[in-house]
């Protein structure tokens, strides 16, 4: 009898192993959508190797870690446990968010999470996402390790189109300077310039109902973020972001280097539906805390 | 009386431990027992495909002809589009086998892996990545 269980626990480990490496070795059909176009139904030439320039960001960018049990950690390039599971040595944050100060620390502890360490029950936290809520920026971007996001250069703005909530986040790059004393905006307001091969975007203006991450890290409405992306090849673009933020962080905080690749798929639209959210809840989410009924 | 419903003792409630990548949502965590199985056979009552989150709903009977209804909690559709998944893969009435996590609080809820369906396919969400990977659902 232990043996039988043993060998189907081995059969069923091993094909689940099976399933992730063949997954690995379908990855990449330039255009793809899953759920709509597929392969054959593209056209030939976006297949095609294209000449790459170091100043040109539009194309579709992901995050190349394989999700799952971890998620980002904020502005670190690195991922923390949400669950009892173990992160890999390699995978642990070696930084942390700079010193909250007193406002930073109270509005921390008010975000309830169902993330990471701190986390509780979905129906009792009050994370934005559970509503449905404006994920707000930086945020949505860490949301490109499920998710990809893309770039849209013209001549005048930068445009940057976030698959998790369908939002677009416009990038000025006429000339304009940063608005002096704006009304806040869920993905705040933005800038950018050309640094040689790099591209800095500096933002302000951020409404402070949003977080930064899903671990419930805060921000104010004096955040700046300036962020520096460099293409340093053709499917391969990194990124430098600080954040400064008196009113929450004692500190700038200066993210660890991301690294995005192209995923070579399509955008592929991801809007959270409210009364759909609210319908999962209902029927799935909320009933597992339930005790099992007769 | 709290009831749970196997179809293999070998493959129920098996404990280890895998390198293939789930997918998190928000509190998955907290109310499955992520480092358990179960699988769990029954008939389909409602599919739920909707944003950000999808689910079915099925009935399961046992023995003594007592009916549990049960829930699964899955992904999003574009990462199950990705799986091979779609808004028409289970229509109320079809049998399904799911596999998944069992809920912390014994509740029918399971967070989905798996699903044999009646045609003989097996869907999995196992490794899938939501950046568009194509996952491979025949295995």
């Amino acid at each position: 009898m232990w043996n039988r269980f043993l060998n189907s626990t081995l059969l069923l480990a091993a094909f689940l192993e099976f399933s992730y490496i063949a997954l690995a070795q379908t990855y990449g059909t330039p255009g793809y959508s899953p759920g709509a176009w597929k392969p054959d139904e593209l056209p030939k030439e976006l297949s095609q190797p294209k000449p790459f320039n170091a100043r040109e960001l539009s194309g579709v960018w992901s995050t190349p870690t394989t999700p799952g049990y971890f998620e980002r950690h904020s502005l670190d390039d690195k991922w923390i446990e949400t669950t009892d599971k173990k992160v890999p040595p390699q995978m642990r944050s070696n930084t942390s968010p700079p010193p909250m100060t007193e406002w930073g620390k109270a509005k921390f502890e008010a975000n309830k999470v169902s993330y990471g360490p701190r986390a509780i029950e979905p129906e009792l936290n009050n994370d934005p996402v559970s509503q449905c809520e404006p994920l707000g920026y930086p945020r949505d971007l860490w949301e490109a390790n499920l998710r990809p996001f893309e770039f849209i250069q013209t001549p005048n703005r930068v445009l940057q189109h976030m698959q998790y909530h369908d939002t677009w986040r416009t990038i000025w790059t006429d000339g304009r300077a940063l608005p002096k004393d704006p009304d806040p905006a869920w993905y705040g307001y933005s800038i950018g310039r050309w640094e040689g091969d790099t591209f800095v975007v500096e933002s302000v203006g951020f409404d402070d109902r949003t977080w930064l991450d899903h671990f419930g890290n805060p921000h104010s409405d004096q955040m700046r973020l300036v962020e520096r992306y460099r293409r340093i090849d053709k499917d391969i673009l990194k990124l430098d972001m600080t954040l400064t933020d008196p009113k929450a962080y004692t500190k700038p905080w200066v993210a660890d280097t991301i690294t995005f690749v192209n995923p070579k798929v399509a955008i592929f639209e991801e809007i959270c539906s409210p009364s759909e959210e609210h319908r999962f809840n209902d029927a799935i989410r909320d009933e597992s805390k339930a005790k099992s009924k007769p | 009386m709290r009831r749970i419903f196997v179809i293999s003792p070998a493959l129920t409630v098996a404990i280890f431990i895998l390198g293939a990548p789930l997918f998190a949502h928000h509190g998955t965590g907290v109310a499955y027992q992520e480092d358990k199985w179960l699988t769990v056979k029954g008939t389909v009552t409602e599919w739920i495909w909707s944003n950000p989150h999808c689910g079915i709903l099925f009935d399961v009977t046992d023995e003594q002809g007592n009916v549990a209804h049960w829930g699964a909690e899955l992904g999003n559709p574009h990462q199950l589009s990705a799986a091979g998944f779609s808004k028409d893969v289970l229509k109320p009435g079809d049998k399904v086998t799911v596999t998944g996590h069992p809920s912390r609080s014994g509740a029918p809820r399971i967070q989905f892996h798996h699903m044999l369906l009646s045609d003989g396919r097996t869907l999995t969400i196992g490794g899938v990545k939501g950046n568009g990977e194509k996952a491979d659902t025949e295995y």
